[in-house]
C-alpha cells in the first residue's frame, strides 16, 4: 500500500463465495489494485483487468469486477459508495470514463423525461384552450332561440340588479322610438334603458340592447344615438355576445373541471355584462350597423359623429372606448364607407333631443 | 457525531411494538405520533426536521422539513432524551398489522433506501433523508413512486411493514421478481428496476399489473407481503359502504355484523 493514501471501504464479493460478501478496504499499489479483505489475506489485481461500472441504486455505487482465477465464469466483485471513490478515480480516470458516462446519460434520461411528463399535462390543457374557441363556434350556431333570449333575461336580470332602470320618460320613449326605427320587419328586438354614469351601451343573447342613460345624455342628437344602437343591434344580428358566452363559459368549465370545484360555474352569468368583443367582431358590427342605417334611412354621419365625440371629447377613457378598441381605426374605415355607398337621402329621425338631454341630466330617478 | 447506542426488544406478532432501552443521556426519534409509552425521566421534544444534526439556520430546517413532507412523513419528529440518571424505556408501536425491522445501519455501510412511510423510530442522529427514484420508469410503475427514504447514519433504526417480513441477502448478480408494492428497504448497492410482465393477458388478468419490480444483488433486501394498500382496498372493497356486504344482507346475523365475520372471506 503506498504511504498516504487512505484505504477505501468497500465490500468484497469474492467469486464462489457467499451472498454476504466481506468488508475490505482499498487502496493503489503502483498500478495494481490491493484489496485487504477484513477476514481472508490480501489481494493485488492489476489495473488492466478491472472493469468498474455504476451500480445500484441511482448508481450510487460503483462495482468493480475481475475475472476469478478459477475460469471465467466467476467473478470477483467490489461495491464502493460513490462518496468514497474519489482517491480511486483521481489514481486511474481512464478506468472510470465508461461508468461516468453511463452515469450522465441515466441521469440527463430522467431530466429529459420529468420535463416531458411534466409537458404532457401542460399539453393536453393548452390544447384544451386552443380547443374552446372553435368548439364555442360551432356550439353556438346549435343553441335554439329559446335558450338564447333565457341566457339574455340573465344578462337584463344581472343589470336590473346592478342598478335602477329608467322604464318612462321622454329619453326611454326617444330610445323606444329610435330602436322602432331601426328594427326590420318581424324583428323582435328590446330595448333597456339603465341608470349608469358611465358612456356604454352593450348587447345581450335574444335581441336585448342596453343603453346606459349616460350615452344618451352625452350624445348630441337622436341620429347618434341611432348609431350606437345600430352597431349594438349588429353584435345581437352576429351573436357576438352569445359566442362569447359560451367562449368564456366553456373556459370556465375546463378550468373548473381542473379544480374539481364546480361552485364558481353557477357565478359566470354574472359577468357577461362586461363582455369583450374581438376587433373584427366589432368591424364587422360597425358595417352591418351601417347597412341597417341605411336601410332605415338614418343619416350614418351620426353614428360617426358619436364616435369621434367619445375619441375626442372624452380623455378618461369612458366605458364603451375601453371594450370597443382602436376608435381612430374605425373611424376612418367608418368614414371610407360611407363615402363609397352613400346610400339613398336620409330622413330625419325627428326627436327633439334637448328635452331628452334635460330629462337625463335632472334629478335621478326620472 | 456518535450514534446513540439502543437497546431494544420486540413484542407482539402480528401487531408489533418495539421497545427501547436508552442509558442516561440517550435520546431516541421516533416518527409523530407512533409513541406507545413511556416511562419516567424522559423527556419528549418536538423537533422541527429529523435533528440528526445542528442544521445551519433556518434554511437548514425548512430543507430537512420539506424532504419529510415528500416523503410522507409529518413535518416533526419527536425525540425522547433520557434526562434520569437510570436506564428509562420508551415504547413505539405500528401503526398497521404488519412486522418492526430493527436495522443496524452501521452493519449495512450507513445507507438503506426504504418505502417512503416506513420509518418509525431510530437512535437519535439517524439521519431521514429522501432518495429520489431517478429512473423514470421504475419511478412510475415500481411501486413505491419517486420519493423513497434514506436512512443514513451508523445507529440502530426500526422500520415497519406490512404483513410478513422476507429479509434476504442477494449474491451479485442474483435477482429476484417481486410484485411492486411489496418492496419495503434495501442496500444501495441493490439495483431496483422493473420487468414488464411479458405477456399481455398476464399483465390484464393476471392480477400482477404490467410490471413486476426487479432486485439485483448484491446487497440485502427486505420484503413484505402485505402492503398497506392492498390491506386497505380489500377492506374498502368488503366494506358494507363499496356494497362488498351486500351478501350478508339477507342472513339473520347480517344486522349485527357477525355474517361478515363467518361469510365472504375473500
Amino acid at each position: 500500500m503506498s504511504p498516504g493514501e487512505a484505504p477505501l471501504p468497500a465490500r468484497f464479493y469474492p467469486a464462489g463465495g457467499d451472498a454476504h460478501g466481506h468488508p475490505a478496504r482499498l487502496a493503489w499499489d503502483g498500478g495494481m489494485l490491493l484489496v485487504q479483505p477484513e477476514d481472508s489475506p490480501a489481494l493485488r489485481v492489476p489495473a488492466s483487468q478491472l472493469r468498474i461500472e455504476p451500480r445500484g441504486f441511482n448508481h450510487s455505487q460503483w462495482a468493480i469486477a475481475w475475472a476469478g482465477e478459477e475460469g471465467a465464469t466467476h467473478t470477483h466483485l467490489l461495491i464502493v459508495d460513490d462518496a468514497r471513490i474519489a482517491p480511486l478515480r483521481a489514481a486511474a480516470p481512464a478506468l472510470f470514463a465508461a461508468g461516468d458516462t453511463t452515469r450522465r446519460h441515466s441521469h440527463r434520461r430522467f431530466r429529459v423525461g420529468i420535463v416531458l411528463l411534466a409537458a404532457i399535462p401542460l399539453a393536453f390543457v393548452g390544447a384544451l384552450l386552443l380547443s374552446v374557441e372553435p368548439l364555442a363556434e360551432r356550439l353556438v350556431d346549435h343553441i335554439p332561440p329559446g335558450v338564447e333570449q333565457q341566457i339574455g333575461e340573465a344578462v337584463l336580470a344581472h343589470t336590473r340588479a346592478a342598478g335602477p332602470m329608467i322604464t318612462e320618460g321622454p329619453a326611454f320613449d326617444a330610445l323606444q322610438a329610435i330602436g322602432k326605427r331601426l328594427a326590420r320587419p318581424g324583428e323582435v328586438l328590446h330595448f333597456h334603458l339603465a341608470a349608469r354614469p358611465e358612456l356604454n351601451a352593450f348587447a345581450a343573447p335574444g335581441g336585448i340592447v342596453v343603453v346606459h342613460s349616460a350615452l344618451m345624455a352625452g350624445a348630441g342628437s337622436a341620429e347618434e344615438v341611432a348609431g350606437v344602437l345600430a352597431h349594438e343591434i349588429a353584435h345581437v344580428e352576429l351573436r357576438h355576445s352569445l359566442r362569447q358566452i359560451v367562449k368564456s363559459a366553456g373556459l370556465r368549465i375546463i378550468l373548473t373541471g381542473l379544480s374539481g370545484d364546480y361552485a364558481p360555474l353557477g357565478g359566470w352569468a354574472a359577468q357577461l355584462g362586461e363582455l369583450k368583443f374581438s376587433r373584427d367582431a366589432e368591424r364587422a358590427a360597425d358595417a352591418r350597423g351601417l347597412e341597417r342605417l341605411k336601410e332605415a334611412r338614418i343619416d350614418p354621419m351620426g353614428m360617426l359623429r358619436f364616435f369621434e365625440t367619445l375619441a375626442v371629447n372624452t380623455p378618461s377613457g369612458p366605458a364603451l372606448l375601453s371594450t370597443h378598441p382602436a376608435t381612430a381605426e374605425r373611424i376612418d374605415s367608418l368614414k371610407a364607407a360611407i363615402a363609397a355607398a352613400p346610400g339613398a337621402p336620409a330622413q330625419s329621425i325627428g326627436i327633439d333631443w334637448e328635452p331628452v338631454k334635460n330629462d337625463l341630466n335632472g334629478p335621478p330617478g326620472k | 457525531m456518535a450514534m446513540d447506542i439502543v437497546d431494544y426488544e420486540i413484542f407482539g406478532n402480528e401487531m408489533q411494538y418495539v421497545e427501547v432501552e436508552l442509558d442516561p443521556g440517550e435520546a431516541a426519534i421516533g416518527e409523530a405520533g407512533v409513541m406507545m409509552y413511556m416511562q419516567d425521566g424522559i423527556a419528549m421534544d418536538t423537533l422541527f426536521g429529523d435533528g440528526s444534526q445542528q442544521q445551519s439556520g433556518l434554511f437548514g430546517k425548512l430543507m430537512g422539513a420539506g424532504k419529510r413532507l415528500l416523503t410522507g412523513e409529518s413535518l416533526f419528529t419527536t425525540v425522547y432524551h433520557n434526562e434520569s440518571s437510570g436506564k428509562r424505556r420508551v415504547a413505539f408501536a405500528a401503526p398497521y398489522p404488519g412486522k418492526i425491522v430493527p436495522v443496524d445501519l452501521s452493519q449495512l455501510g450507513g445507507t438503506l433506501i426504504c418505502q417512503k412511510d416506513s420509518f418509525l423510530a431510530a437512535a437519535k442522529g439517524v439521519s431521514l433523508g429522501i432518495a429520489f427514484q431517478k429512473k423514470l420508469g421504475v419511478g412510475l410503475f415500481g411501486g413505491e413512486g419517486f420519493i423513497m427514504q434514506k436512512l443514513e447514519g451508523d445507529g440502530m433504526a426500526f422500520i415497519h411493514a406490512g404483513g410478513t417480513l422476507l429479509e434476504k441477502t442477494l449474491a451479485p448478480g442474483e435477482t429476484l421478481r417481486v410484485d411492486t408494492g411489496c418492496v419495503v428497504a434495501f442496500q444501495p448497492s441493490v439495483d431496483f428496476d422493473i420487468q414488464y410482465a411479458g405477456k399481455i393477458k398476464t399483465a390484464l388478468f393476471g392480477g400482477e399489473g404490467l410490471f413486476f419490480a426487479t432486485l439485483r444483488g448484491p446487497g440485502r433486501i427486505w420484503l413484505q407481503s402485505l402492503p398497506l394498500s392492498r390491506l386497505a382496498d380489500r377492506i374498502v372493497m368488503a366494506s358494507r359502504m363499496a356494497g362488498g356486504g351486500g351478501k350478508e344482507s339477507g342472513s339473520l346475523l347480517g344486522g349485527i355484523g357477525l355474517g361478515s365475520l363467518l361469510g365472504d372471506d375473500e
